[in-house]
């Protein structure tokens, strides 16, 4: 029964106005420090987290394997990059588990929360 | 059920079209870079028949351009953050190339790009020089010192180093291959289970069941990968302009 144009439909056009202004001018909320794990079902982040222990491995054994038949030291640099990259597969989706997403570093744990970062938070 | 036996891979072969030797490089125009110039072409036409004579009412094919592009803009701004925004047209392409690849490639007879690993990793390969240019740029070789987590007695950074190093390096490679993984195992299920309508008959109804099923989740797998190419690269990009 509202006619068109009544003061409350032009109230609420300008606050939608507002926010879409806002939300275009204003900072982004990727502009904070700490990037969250990527969002999804637990079963997508299983996948990513298994791919990622999966390829970790694969690509230590490779690079090792390469460095060997390039250097001939068989088997020591496949050896060594073998547990490397059974080490960075566990990093990395120790780093999914914990939200730290996939920044290089440590920087989300060592690092105590500041005040910069309560005010980026919210 | 006498047809001669195609393997369910057969449908990834690349066969050159325009062969074309230049050296010792085969520089062949093959069924691959066909749909990728067919993808390319359509990308644009879509973009630009539906955004020409732009109104201010939208019709419908003008709409879901903005739709779209509000979609990629948004994840842009949620995951990069507003100093992304220079680096949106790069992921806007990226996304509507994979997205374009993935849904042409569901089309019967055609042909999925994506489903080659050649074609995801170069992708990633770029993305992965491309970020650590911006990171390099931005911070400086400050952006090595990231590698080393700080207050870690020496003797410890011999090991964290090389991992968190590995750990780096590994990150084309998981893009790359969560693409190409995802894109050919469908469409060899499809083919697979293709194969058992013919060869059981009468019970044959039952795989048919089950491909009509497959074939919607493979849409929307098509466009879930697509998705999450561009959202990691965005976080990538994130990532190399925030150093933690």
């Amino acid at each position: 029964m509202s006619e068109h144009g009544s003061p409350d439909d032009l109230k609420s056009l300008g606050e939608r106005l507002d926010k879409a202004r806002r939300d275009r001018m204003g900072a982004a909320p990727g502009d904070g420090k700490r990037q969250g794990a990527l969002e999804g079902s637990a079963l997508g982040l299983g996948f990513r987290v298994g791919l990622e222990l999966v390829v970790a491995v694969v690509f230590g054994l490779g690079v090792g394997w390469a460095i060997d038949r390039w250097l001939g030291t068989k088997p020591w640099a496949m050896v060594v990059f073998l547990m490397l990259g059974i080490a960075a597969g566990m990093l990395s989706v120790y780093k999914a588990m914990t939200g730290m997403g996939s920044a290089i570093g440590y920087g989300g744990l060592d690092r105590p929360a500041t005040d910069e970062d309560e005010t980026k938070e919210d | 059920m006498a047809e001669e036996h195609v393997s369910p891979l057969h449908q990834f072969v690349i066969k050159p079209i325009v062969p074309l030797h230049v050296g010792h490089l085969d520089l062949s125009y093959t069924n691959s870079a066909l749909f990728m110039t067919v993808t390319v072409v359509l990308v644009t036409l879509f973009i630009v028949l539906s955004t020409s004579g732009a109104g201010l009412v939208p019709t419908r094919w003008q709409s879901t351009a903005e739709l779209v592009y509000e979609f990629v803009a948004n994840m842009v701004r949620d995951n990069v953050g507003s100093q992304g925004r220079k680096y949106f047209p790069f992921i806007f392409s990226l996304f509507m190339f994979i997205l374009f690849g993935n849904l042409i490639g569901m089309v019967p007879y055609t042909f999925t790009f994506t489903s080659h690993i050649v074609v995801t990793f170069a992708m990633a390969l770029f993305i992965f020089v491309a970020v650590t240019a911006i990171a390099i740029a931005r911070h400086g070789f400050h952006f090595f010192s990231y590698f080393a987590p700080k207050g870690v007695p020496w003797v410890m950074l011999l090991l964290l180093v090389p991992i968190e190093i590995v750990s780096y390096l590994i990150r084309p490679c998981t893009l790359a291959i969560r693409l190409f993984a995802n894109m050919m195992a469908g469409h060899t299920m499809l083919i697979i289970f293709a194969g058992f309508v013919t060869a059981l008959g009468i019970l044959g109804v039952l795989p048919l069941v089950f491909n009509m099923g497959f074939i919607l989740l493979e849409f929307l797998v098509a466009v879930l990968q697509a998705y999450v190419y561009t959202i990691l690269t965005c976080i990538y990009l994130h990532d190399a302009i925030h150093l933690h």
